[in-house]
């Protein structure tokens, strides 16, 4: 499988506090890779020091060949990385048309079609202030926002956060058919078992270090995780 | 009674231009945060500019006002590019006290270029006026006004319409979640900063059109500003107007009904009475309201 994520070695830190050691990771073309862990495990810090957020250093850290590292956040977007941040971050005064077009912007694409093929939901309330919508409404118009560039790699941070089991499990539906068309999905995920369930690959990090990794399937089925995550044993 | 409407009359075409003055003001405070105290500078330096063109070249200031535009907006972009955004992110002390410094060098030059005395653009029509119902109307600043109103709503077109517009809403919004989408965050403030002083500029050209100014006038311009960005609500473009119309009336008025001295306190006074009732600004919330930085 052909790489479009490279990562060697990557280490973070915020002032003097190392939060990532040593990370090595890969996400394959449309492939969708879940990026498991306890609070505070670094999962969010590693998606910002991938997209420019936070500073990193790694020995390697490429996107299709392409160096990222000492990029800023606006030439990571421009090589094709999406990151839907932790809390989402929609632009809350503005409606969902709105918040989808300013997705586009790097590509002018205001053609918010295929988003809503692939969120129903948002056709019947593309005029609706996005502040005023449901948490699972708003991650639809976030991830949407993010595919709106046109990006090879999309990271969503935190998913399911705050939303009820049928809504995560409706958005997490999608994933392979947004991986299937061309981007790839970075997931960080805390409902292991969903994450587990739908991609192919998976990195376990613990307190800033990848401790585990593997097919997804092989994942779930460790008495490890199970223990630590799904409550089994 | 005619003294009394002749007030209003004056108060609001002077509240239209004040508008114009304080509009780039309020952008960007509300777009950036950044309090720029040397914008009143930047509107006599338009004035200059819009002097400068009509002597040499023989330029009406309703020409001269757009070379005043492009000069000061070049000048703000790149004063934001290359001075401000070392700072944006600091506390808003630093941000204060680096554009106080900047508006102590702007009119000390000023001073040095074109000397403490109080200038004026003459032109043929600006002084002349014709009668509503026995009420005044003076030629130039119904002018002055109407180019007002007019940049404006341009301007609100403009932030809601265009792509760059967009651009600036969202960064204002959340600067962090406008870089994702590949927005480059240093650009669009140096933008909005060279759109504000590009407008303080045109403003600045119309004033000299309708008064005189010179280097110590920066000041009070921006503290007018102060006072109607607050009243409007930051970065709201259309309260800006409304603040700057009621900032008009009430120094009119109050030169009709009080003495001299007691006009400046007045425009504080509203702003405090406004404020104690609508604590977000005449026309509510702008679309800043909620703040994140990366
Ligand atoms: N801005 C910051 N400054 C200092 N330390 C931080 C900052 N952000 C995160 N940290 C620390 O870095 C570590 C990793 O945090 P991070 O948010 O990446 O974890 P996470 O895996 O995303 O957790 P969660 O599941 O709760 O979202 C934590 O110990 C956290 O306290
Ligand atoms: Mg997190």
């Amino acid at each position: 499988m052909r790489q479009v994520l490279e990562v060697h070695n990557l280490s973070a830190r915020y002032g003097r506090v190392e939060v990532l050691w040593e990370v090595d990771l890969f996400v394959g073309s449309k492939e969708i890779v879940s990026l498991v862990g306890p609070n505070g495990a670094g999962k969010t810090s590693l998606l910002r020091a991938l997209s420019g957020m936070a500073s990193s250093s790694a020995d390697v850290m490429s996107f299709r060949g392409k160096d990222l590292r000492g990029l800023s956040i606006e030439q990571i977007v421009d090589v094709g990385i999406a990151h839907v941040p932790e809390g989402r971050r929609l632009f809350p005064g503005l409606t969902v048309r709105d918040n989808l077009r300013l997705g586009g912007w790097r590509t002018h694409n205001q053609d918010v079609s295929r988003v809503v093929e692939l969120f129903p939901k948002l056709g019947q309330r593309i005029n609706q202030v996005c502040g005023t919508m449901s948490g699972g409404e708003q991650q639809m118009v976030a991830i949407g926002r993010g595919l709106m560039g046109e990006p090879d790699l999309i990271m969503i941070d935190e998913l399911s956060m705050g939303l009820a089991p049928v809504v995560v499990e409706e958005i997490i539906d999608v994933l392979p058919d947004i991986a299937a068309s061309g981007t790839s999905v970075l997931l960080v995920e805390q409902d292991v078992d969903a994450a587990l369930t739908t991609a192919e690959r998976a990195y376990v990090l613990e307190t800033g270090r990848v401790v585990m990794s593997g097919q997804a399937g092989e994942l779930l089925a460790d008495p490890r995780i199970q223990q630590a995550y799904l409550g089994i044993g | 009674m005619t003294g009394f409407l002749q007030a209003v009359a004056y108060g609001l075409l002077q509240g239209g231009l004040l508008a114009l003055v304080a509009v780039g003001f309020s952008l960007v405070w509300g777009v950036m945060n950044v309090v720029n105290l040397s914008h009143g500078a930047f509107v006599v330096l338009g004035a200059y500019v819009g002097l400068l063109v009509n002597q040499r070249l023989g330029l009406d200031p309703f020409l001269g006002m757009f070379v005043a535009a492009v000069a000061l907006f070049a000048l703000g972009y790149v004063v934001q590019r290359f001075v401000i955004n070392l700072v944006v992110n600091g506390p808003i002390f630093i941000t204060l006290l680096l554009t106080f410094g900047l508006e102590l060098l702007l009119t000390q030059g000023m001073n040095i270029a074109f000397t403490a005395n109080y200038q004026g653009i003459q032109t043929t029509y600006a002084g002349t006026s014709f009668a509503v119902a026995g009420v005044q109307i003076p030629v130039g600043r119904l002018l002055a006004f109407v180019l007002s109103v007019v940049v404006t709503v341009a301007l609100v077109a403009v932030m809601n319409r265009t792509r760059v517009g967009m651009s600036i809403m969202a960064t204002g919004m959340d600067r962090g979640a406008a870089r994702l989408m590949g927005i480059r965050a240093r650009h669009v403030y140096a933008l909005t900063f060279g759109i504000a002083a590009g407008l303080a500029g045109m403003a600045g050209t119309m004033i000299g059109m309708v008064g005189t100014f010179n280097p110590a006038s920066a000041g009070g311009f921006t503290l007018l500003s102060f006072v109607i960005a607050v009243l409007g609500g930051l970065g709201n473009m259309y309260g800006a107007l409304a603040g700057g119309m009621l900032i008009g009336l009430v120094q009119a008025l109050g030169g009709y009904f009080l003495s001299g001295t007691w006009v400046n306190a007045l425009a504080f006074l509203v702003l405090i009475l406004v404020l104690m009732f609508r604590p977000s600004g005449l026309v509510g919330k702008a679309f800043y309201s909620a703040r994140l930085e990366v």
